[in-house]
């Protein structure tokens, strides 16, 4: 009985780490796995309402998607073409944008 | 002699402007062709078809903020270089086309995969140019009974997404940012320059539906202040500003008064 | 300079361009001015002789008799030019060009149009393809066009005028078609206008044109411009290579070797 218990924790934690690392893995994928990719999901997310941002709060944003270009630009590894390729243009995209927001505050 | 100089001036500009492309009319594509994009970076280099990938579908199931700002394909066909290898990595199709993302109850199939190089019928299914391949979904099927619209691919998106008979995702988990609502700017109006002609209404809240706010803002429309820019047809015609999607992929320029539409006092 | 002499010079300006300015074969454009009942004849032949049919011959005559040019070039999404649309027999199977009208079903002033292609047919409606593939004196035909045009109003060489046909109500213009047309709020008709060209001017009308084409059949492809004077106009380009007023006055619309028709001042 003891045996067939420990038997059974055993595999059910085997069970656990097998599968729940597939789970995990799928939900991930390869987007926002590194920090930078934490940063970039943080920094990108008040695109929609750019609008209602302060000057003050849009040149943070726009400072730190300038930080996070340099950060992509650097990266190394088997997909860096990729990454650098693909999070240039989304970063750049939402860094426009807040530079347009900006732009449109400043002229009012 | 003043008159031989002017013939010959004259016969000269006519030349010149002979060369220029204008004044004629191409042919329409048909309700399923609209929106096709064929792309060939490396297909044809590496001796396999050019991809033909039509809007349709994808813009039934998907908004297109999602692919060309989530996932980042460009406004331009052949100017996100997409690689297989990009593909293989998870980015661009790939980012949804890997074999294990599922929608509803649909299972994406897997698109450019490492391997043995050899083609098979997934591969055909983008891989299409010049063959003739029976595609899973069949158009005249797919958008039977949605609101009609006479140009374009023949189909009333906006009404078919008012009607909810199409309900786009604009969010893919592990991909898309979680954002917050959108705030919806203000529509207004454009005055036409030409007399008698309806003014254009501009609908930010039909817009950002699809397309959020950085899909056309700075990039494609890079005023901040109303009135700034002077467009004109000729430059809408030629591909910019409106003219980026309302040419090749949204309803087309061609229906007057779908942007024309307040009515002359 | 008389009229006559206007009318020479820009004959020879006009002759002597296309030798000097590329050796592109611009002649069909200043082949014979084809008898009347030929004119605006269009063979199209992109999949027929491949498939083992006669070319489809299109007369635009009787069309254009009962329909806008809008109609079948905007609505029904015709090209402009021959061949240019591709028409395959698929297409007007599902109901797409020829197919939009003549599927066997629909029915025009109280007849039944005849179907164009079908994946099936007997012997006997194997007929009906004569009457498009076939040549424009097939025996097939139904409509003849002395007999058809003989109560329409004429120009110079046998040719129906058109206009004065439509503004005397001889012939009836069919613009909606159902199930492929959309209603929409008419557009106002802009205002005619002047080229200057020396002592050549020509008058634009809008109004005449707007019946047959509404806006979006010229703009904005043909006629990109908004701005009135912007583009220059050769008649090298209106005529040898069916530009601009050439898409259609070269072709189908009043030949524009009727000068006076457009250079309004010639004629005083």
């Amino acid at each position: 009985m003891k045996n067939f218990s420990r038997f059974t924790l055993l595999s059910l934690l085997f069970l656990y780490l097998f599968f729940g690392n597939c789970i995990v893995g799928n939900f991930s994928s390869v987007y926002a796995q590194d920090d930078w990719k934490q940063e970039y999901s943080s920094v990108c997310a008040k695109t929609q309402n750019a609008m209602i941002l302060t000057p003050e709060e849009l040149k943070s944003y726009i400072d730190r998607c300038d930080k996070l270009l340099a950060l992509i630009n650097e990266l190394e590894g088997e997909q860096a073409a990729t990454e650098k390729k693909v999070y240039t243009k989304r970063v750049k995209m939402c860094r426009e944008l807040y530079q347009f927001a900006l732009e449109y505050k400043e002229h009012k | 002699m003043k008159k031989a100089i002017f013939t010959t001036a004259l016969l000269f500009a006519i030349i010149g402007i002979a060369f220029a492309q204008t004044g004629v009319k191409k042919r329409r594509p048909l309700p399923f062709e609209f929106g096709r994009v064929v792309i060939n970076n490396y297909s044809e280099a590496s001796h396999i078809a050019p991809v033909v990938f039509d809007h349709w579908l994808h813009r039934a199931k998907f908004t297109c903020r999602l692919c060309h700002v989530d996932i980042g394909f460009g406004m331009k066909a052949g100017a996100t270089d997409i690689k297989a290898r990009d593909n293989i990595n998870g980015y661009y199709c790939g980012t949804c086309h890997n074999g294990t993302r599922v929608f509803g109850d649909t299972s994406v199939f897997s698109s450019c995969k490492e391997g043995s190089g050899k083609m098979n019928a997934t591969c055909n299914r983008c891989h299409s140019l010049g063959k003739n391949v029976t595609r899973k979904y069949d158009f005249r099927e797919f958008v039977k009974g949605w609101p009609r619209e006479r140009l374009g691919n023949g189909v009333d998106w906006e009404k078919a997404e008012d009607r909810e008979l199409i309900i786009p995702y604009d969010y893919i988990e592990g991909v898309s940012i979680k954002r917050e609502k959108l705030i919806v700017q203000q529509d207004f109006k454009i005055a036409p320059k030409v007399e008698g002609m309806p003014d254009i209404i501009f609908s930010h809240d039909k817009h950002t539906f699809w397309n959020g706010c950085e899909l056309c803002h700075p990039e494609i429309f890079t005023g901040i202040k109303k009135g700034l820019t002077k467009y004109s047809m000729v430059d809408l015609y030629e591909g910019k500003y409106c003219g980026v999607c309302h040419i090749n992929v949204a309803f087309p320029l061609l229906d007057c008064q779908r942007c024309h539409t307040e009515k002359v006092q | 300079m008389a009229p006559i002499q206007k009318l020479l010079s820009a004959f020879i300006i006009a002759l002597t361009v296309p030798v000097s300015a590329s050796a592109a074969d611009y002649s069909h454009y200043l082949r014979h001015i084809p008898p009347a009942e030929n004119f605006g004849q269009v063979v199209l032949d992109n999949y027929s002789h491949k498939a083992g049919v006669l070319p489809v011959t299109f007369d635009h005559w009787l069309h254009r008799a009962k329909f806008t040019c809008r109609l079948c070039h905007i609505d029904i999404g015709f090209a402009m030019k021959a061949e240019m649309t591709e028409i395959s027999a698929a297409d007007n199977m599902s109901g797409y060009y020829c197919g939009a009208c003549h599927d066997g079903k629909r029915v025009f002033d109280g007849r039944n149009i005849f179907g164009s292609c079908a994946e099936n047919y007997t012997e006997d409606e194997g007929k009906r393809c004569a009457r498009c593939h076939s040549s424009a004196e097939a025996e097939e035909r139904k409509y003849d066009y002395k007999s058809f045009s003989e109560k329409l109003p004429k120009l110079p060489g046998n040719l129906i005028d058109w206009e004065k046909a439509e503004s005397e109500g001889k012939v009836k213009l069919t613009d909606f078609l159902e199930g492929v047309s959309y209603k929409r709020e008419p557009l106002k008709a802009q205002d005619d206008f002047t080229i200057k060209i020396r002592s050549w001017d020509v008058i634009f009308s809008h109004r005449k044109h707007t019946v047959w084409n509404g806006c979006e059949l010229c703009h904005p492809m043909i006629f990109p411009s908004t701005k009135r004077g912007t583009t220059k106009y050769s008649m090298f380009q209106i005529m040898m290579k069916g530009e601009y007023c050439g898409v259609c006055h070269t072709s189908v619309a009043f030949s524009v070797w009727l000068c006076a028709k457009c250079h309004i001042t010639l004629v005083e």
